[in-house]
Parts: structure tokens; C-alpha cells; sequence
């Protein structure tokens, strides 16, 4: 053990000689985990900001086992010191290491009913794992599930603005995408989790699973409290499995959208009554009553395609609402939020419906175009990639080849033969 | 042939000429049956025969006032190969003509085309003095150099010079500067921007009148960076102080820019954003096209329901 420390100490120089230090390691890896309770005092010899991998891996053994309460918060504070202080290279040799040692880590916080503390380690540490920002890791789930369970929605948020092309694991992508848009949710910017959920439902997947159904559910709530309709049909692009069975699986969600669609907030408020309790067993329930609230703002929003001018009175019996007040607060709150264009004349009460004025005249909007336009060049530079990867997979070359024409244009007689009937 | 005049004339040609001689010298040249060969494609008896591009021949006119001869006009006439000499009636016919509509207008000399005067040449520029005592000779190039600048079109005078102990009349060339009036810059103009037969499309119209303004900023750029190079090195002292010039330069800067008015900042920004947006549209439709496919083969490798089975129709 003592000649593994001393081994540990010299070579971790240079990168070929951490090289050759991780086989070492790997060779006596099992003698680690052997001798696992003795494991602590040599920790202290070595310095994680030098000896990353090897404390890396002592660190590994040292956390195998099971943990108690008081080792937890001891172990708690190596772990964090260890993840703010080590490098970055030579944690990339070993990630599987790495990541168990910080779900780990996430488990004794948790043990510790501190998800606080986690928060910002956690933080680095998927810094430190990630190859590159738009790397998707096994370590943004847990991070992002500290974060729910801390409530500090404001830090994921800077990670869930990062755009992910790279993915290690589909169960990692399914897990982020769900956490981040409770988050989102959490935030009230319904726009990002909307994106988020999404792509949990169209994500490939064999099989349906529980994080899709749950995520789908969610899915019909925001986009009902976004867009106000909910697409009946999953795009193309989800897979078949998911397009068959997540509408089975979700059904009173789909019919409160279809109720939704009708317009009339007494049917839905009855609906939502009556269901409660299925709503309420999925911790839905909050959502669904944003998503009747949000019903008025969209009877306001279909105003404004038919009447130029309207008083308070009016909108308030057509959209169903109990005096011009209740009304004109909604059309203040739609006027700050920007959903629609209107000005009140409080002298009669009337509400003036106007167009966009964005006049495409400014330069901010040069700007904005501007960096749209860089934004979607990348994305399509990507996207070319993809589809020349796509084009030299062997399984669609050879279901592709299948659907061809068997017959040449020549193969064909011109004078059709005859039928004997 | 020397290569400048000593007469001391300036010379103002005018576009209408120069693109007159071109029209002239291409319609003979596409009516010529068959048309013209190059020079190693054909043996006729033994002997090389070399079809030459077919030379065209005719009168200049225009003005001379003091020492500046201005050549507005001109007009075609038939070469007699026989005589060596143009056709003389038909020249003085189209004289009395030309004097009727432009009476201030004279004949200031002959043009042709070729790669260089030859000594033939000489024959009608003779042939011509009594009716010009100088008579000029312009001679267009019709060889497409890619690689040229200028335009390939010179103007010789006559000259006496004593040559081996012989005074002889030749050929001096002279320098001449392009005047146009407002009228002939827009034909210019005009006839610069023609495209092939396909330009009538809105997407290459476009990309033409973009294409247009681009070189035309690209050099106002460089021209100004030439301006700035050349005014750092002054301000170092590499050059020597020029104050006529920086007069120059200073009123060049006061004229720019052009415009300054609010009205003119919403157009343009306007349009800017409009291009934007044209910009945005076009890679927006290329991203969802390519993403279609993708999508589409995604599809078929991996998802194994979505097929609706069977093979596609044929024909």
C-alpha cells in the first residue's frame, strides 16, 4: 500500500507517466477495494491538485462501501475539496471512476438531507468531466436533481442555457431533459421547458419508458399554458413506440387538452375537479391550475384577431371573467408580459387592440438577425455531418437498399401481354 | 512606329465610338460564313492558310477646338481591296449627311481594327489628307485579353520623320482621355450590366444588383486605404509634405458621407434588414431540408414500424 502511495507520488509528472501510473492503478484496484477501512489515513498523504487519479482511485475505494452518518459529512467535505482541487486531464482517464465517486458524493448529501452543499461542486465537477460545453455527462442529472431538491433553480439554469450535441448515455439525456424542464417550469420560462420536454417525447427510444410518460404529461400542461392547443399528433421525428402508446398512457391529461381546445372554462374547471386526484398523485396538480388561469389569457389573445376596440365590459362576459376589473388587471399583466399589443383608455373603459409595431428598422434587430444567422450556420454545418454519417450507417444502407426499384425502366415490355382470362 | 507624339494635341474620345467600332467589327465577324479559323487548323495547298479576323474600316468625326480634338461619332465604310483605298463616294455622300444633322461636326480621321497599324495603313491615311491635313487613325484591338486593364484602343497621328536620310510619314501614337455626356454614361451603363440570355430571373437580378454594389464598395475601400496609407506615411515624415493634396483630401472627407438624414437611416436600415432576413429565410429552408433527411433516414435504419411496408410503386 505504502509502495502504491510512493508510486502514486512519483508519477505524476508528466502525461506519459500518468499513463503508465493508471495501468498500475487498474492492476491493483481490487487490492483497493480489499482493503477499503484502512484506505482514510492514506488519503492525507496525497494531494489531490497534484495526484489527482491516484487520489482519484483511493477515493473510489475508500466510498465502495456502505456509509454511515458520521463518515457521510467527513467524507462529504474529501469529496468536495477533492472535486474543487484536481485536474481536469487526469480525471478524463478514468471518468467511470469519477462519476461514481459523484453519485456518491450525491447520495451522502442527500443521506445528509443537504442537497445545498452539493450544488456547487457538483457544478465543477461536470466542468471538469465535460470534454467540451456542448458534452452531455452522466453528472448533469444529479446535479440538476441537487438543484430541484435545493430549490437554487438559478444556477442550472446557466446549464441548461448550454446547447448539447453529444450525448454519453440516452438514460442521461431522458433524466436532464425532465429535470431541466422542472426547472424551467420552476422559472416560469414555459418557452425552454417546452423545448426541453420535447425532447424527451421525440427522443429515439425502443421502448416507452417512465421518464417519457411522466414527461409527456408535462409536456401537454405547458404546452397548453404556452401555446394554448395542444398538437394532437407527435411530430415525425418521435419515434413509432412513443407516437402509439404515450397517448394511451396519458389519458386524462389528453382529454383535459381536449376540453381546453373548446374554449368554455366552467366544462374545465369542472374536468379538473374531477380528476384531482389523479393530478394530484402525479404532483401535477399546481400545473393544471396555471393551465386553467392561463385559459382567459388565451380567450383575450382570440379577441384580438376579431375586434379592433372593445370595452372592459365586453371582454369580461365574453371571456367569461366576474367584473371589468378582473379584466382589465389580465390585460394589463398580457400588455407587460408582451403577449398582446393594446392600449386601455381607462375614461370608458375601452381597450384598443393594435398591431406589432416592430418596424424592422433598428439595429438591435440587425444584431439579433445577425447572430440568429451565425447561430443556424453552425447548427447546419452539424447537421450536414450528421446526415453524412446517417448516409454510411450499414443498417440504413441495407434497409435502404431494399426499398429500391427492382426493375430497370428497360425491363419493361412496351406491348403489355395478353391475359388469358 | 515612335510611341508619342509631339503635336501637342489632347485627344477626347468619346464611348459611342468605341462601342460603334466593337458593334461594327462583331456583326461583320458572326456574318462571315464560315466563321474565322485559328491559324494552325488548316493546310490549303500546301500553303498555311490562315484565316485572319475579318478587319473593318471607317470615318471619325467630331471637333476640334484650339489644341483638344473631341471625337463624338463615327460612321462605316466598305474597304476596296483592290485599290487599297475606301470607298470615296459613298465617304463624301455620308459627309454632306453627317454635315445636315451636326454641322460643327468634321472628319477627323479613319478607324480600323487589328492587333497593331501595318504598313498598308498607311496608304488610306494618306489618302484621307486631303480631306484632314492630320488625320487621325483609330485602331480597336478586337483580341480579348483578359489580363489587359486598359481599353485596347489606340489613337495614332502622322508624323514626318527622317528616316535612313528619307522623310517618311509614320505612325506616332498619342495618348487620349474618355469623355462622355450624360446620355452616353447611362447607355454604358447599360450595355456593362447586360447578362446572358437567362438574366431575367429575380434570383440572379438580385444577386447581380448585390454583386454590383459589392465591387463598387470594394473599391471605394481600397482606394480609401490607399488615401490613409499614404497619409500615415506622411504624418511619420517617410514622405515628403504635399499641401495640394492634403487640400485635396480634406475636401474628399468633407464630401463624405453622401447622405446624412434620418430618413435615409430608416431605408437603409430597413433594407439591411430585409437582406437579413432574405439571408435567414434561405438558410433556415436549407437547415429544414437537410434535417428532413436526416430525420427521414433516421427513420428508416432504426425505427423499425415507420416503413408502411412494401415496395414503392413503379412506373
Amino acid at each position: 500500500m505504502e509502495g502504491l502511495v510512493t508510486q502514486i507520488q512519483g508519477l505524476s509528472g508528466t502525461a506519459s507517466d500518468v499513463l503508465s501510473l493508471q495501468n498500475l492503478l487498474k492492476q491493483a484496484d481490487d487490492s483497493l477495494h480489499a482493503e477499503s477501512t484502512r484506505l482514510p489515513p492514506f488519503l492525507d498523504q496525497l494531494d489531490p491538485s497534484k495526484h489527482s487519479l491516484g487520489y482519484l482511485y483511493f477515493l473510489e475505494a475508500c466510498t465502495a462501501g456502505p456509509v454511515t452518518q458520521e463518515q457521510a459529512s467527513s467524507f462529504v467535505l474529501t469529496i468536495a475539496r477533492f472535486i474543487s482541487s484536481c485536474v481536469a486531464e487526469q480525471i478524463r482517464l478514468a471518468p467511470d471512476k469519477f462519476i461514481s465517486v459523484c453519485k456518491r458524493f450525491k447520495d451522502q448529501v442527500l443521506l445528509l438531507e443537504e442537497p445545498l452543499r452539493g450544488v456547487a461542486p457538483m457544478l465543477t465537477a461536470i466542468r471538469k468531466l465535460q470534454l467540451s460545453s456542448e458534452h452531455l455527462t452522466a453528472l448533469h442529472p444529479e446535479f440538476l436533481l441537487l438543484c430541484l431538491l435545493s430549490k437554487c433553480y438559478k444556477t442550472a439554469l446557466s446549464i441548461l442555457d448550454e446547447d448539447i450535441f453529444e450525448v454519453d448515455q440516452p438514460r442521461d439525456l431522458f433524466l436532464y431533459c425532465y429535470y431541466g424542464g422542472m426547472i424551467s417550469i420552476g422559472q416560469k420560462q414555459f418557452r425552454k421547458a417546452l423545448e426541453l420536454l420535447h425532447n424527451v417525447v421525440t427522443a429515439p427510444m425502443s421502448t416507452v419508458n417512465a421518464i417519457a410518460v411522466e414527461a409527456f404529461k408535462k409536456y401537454i400542461l405547458v404546452s397548453l399554458i404556452h401555446h394554448g392547443q395542444f398538437p394532437t399528433n407527435l411530430p415525425k421525428y418521435a419515434s413509432s413506440g412513443a407516437q402509439r402508446n404515450l397517448k394511451t398512457l396519458c389519458q386524462p391529461y389528453v382529454e383535459l387538452a381536449s376540453s381546453y381546445s373548446n374554449g368554455k372554462i366552467a366544462d374545465l374547471e369542472t374536468y379538473v375537479e374531477a380528476n384531482k386526484d389523479k393530478f394530484e398523485s402525479d404532483n401535477n396538480l399546481g400545473l393544471v391550475k396555471q393551465a386553467v388561469s392561463s385559459m382567459y389569457k388565451r380567450n383575450i389573445q382570440r379577441l384580438t384577431q376579431t375586434y379592433l376596440t372593445l370595452s372592459l365590459q365586453d371582454i369580461a362576459n365574453r371571456v367569461q371573467l366576474n367584473s371589468p376589473k378582473e379584466a382589465e388587471m389580465h390585460v394589463l399583466q398580457m400588455i407587460k408580459d408582451g403577449e398582446i399589443y393594446a392600449t386601455i383608455n381607462q375614461k370608458d373603459g375601452m381597450v384598443r387592440f393594435l398591431e406589432d409595431p416592430e418596424q424592422y428598422k433598428t439595429c438591435e434587430m440587425i444584431e439579433r438577425i445577425g447572430s440568429s444567422i451565425q447561430r443556424l450556420m453552425t447548427v447546419s454545418k452539424k447537421l450536414n455531418v450528421m446526415d453524412e454519417l446517417m448516409s454510411c450507417d450499414p443498417l440504413y444502407l441495407a434497409k435502404a437498399g431494399r426499398e429500391r426499384q427492382r426493375f430497370d425502366f428497360d425491363d419493361f415490355d412496351n406491348v403489355p401481354p395478353r391475359y388469358n382470362i | 512606329m515612335a510611341s508619342s507624339s509631339s503635336s501637342g494635341l489632347t485627344f477626347k474620345l468619346h464611348p459611342l465610338v468605341i462601342v460603334n467600332i466593337s458593334d461594327h467589327y462583331t456583326r461583320v465577324k458572326s456574318q462571315t460564313n464560315p466563321p474565322p479559323l485559328t491559324s494552325t487548323s488548316a493546310t490549303v495547298n500546301g500553303v498555311e492558310h490562315q484565316q485572319q479576323a475579318p478587319r473593318v474600316y471607317g470615318c471619325v468625326i467630331g471637333v476640334q477646338r484650339g489644341r483638344t480634338v473631341e471625337i463624338f461619332n463615327n460612321f462605316e465604310l466598305l474597304y476596296d481591296p483592290s485599290t487599297h483605298s475606301l470607298d470615296r463616294p459613298f465617304l463624301e455622300k455620308k459627309q454632306e449627311l453627317y454635315k445636315k444633322v451636326f454641322p460643327h461636326f468634321y472628319i477627323l480621321g479613319w478607324y480600323s481594327t487589328g492587333s497593331d497599324a501595318q504598313e498598308s495603313d498607311m496608304h488610306i491615311h494618306k489618302a484621307l489628307m486631303d480631306i484632314n491635313e492630320s488625320p487621325l487613325y483609330v485602331l480597336l484591338n478586337p483580341t480579348i485579353n483578359p489580363a489587359q486593364k486598359d481599353l485596347p484602343v489606340t489613337i495614332y497621328e502622322s508624323e514626318l520623320h527622317v528616316i535612313d536620310g528619307i522623310p517618311q510619314l509614320i505612325f506616332v501614337r498619342s495618348s487620349y482621355t474618355i469623355e462622355t455626356v450624360e446620355a452616353e454614361r447611362i447607355s454604358v451603363d447599360h450595355v456593362a450590366h447586360l447578362k446572358p440570355s437567362d438574366g431575367g430571373s429575380a434570383a440572379t437580378q438580385l444577386a447581380a444588383h448585390l454583386t454590383g454594389i459589392h465591387s463598387a464598395i470594394k473599391m471605394l475601400n481600397s482606394r480609401i486605404r490607399v488615401l490613409h496609407h499614404y497619409l500615415v506615411g506622411m504624418q511619420k515624415g517617410d514622405i515628403p509634405c504635399e499641401n495640394s493634396l492634403l487640400r485635396q483630401v480634406s475636401s474628399l472627407l468633407r464630401r463624405l458621407p453622401a447622405i446624412e438624414s434620418e430618413k435615409f437611416q430608416d431605408d437603409f436600415l430597413m433594407e439591411y434588414n430585409d437582406t437579413l432576413l432574405i439571408t435567414y429565410l434561405a438558410m433556415f429552408t436549407n437547415c429544414s431540408s437537410t434535417m428532413n433527411e436526416l430525420v427521414d433516414k433516421f427513420n428508416t435504419a432504426y425505427d423499425r414500424h415507420s416503413r408502411r411496408g412494401g415496395r414503392t410503386a413503379f412506373i
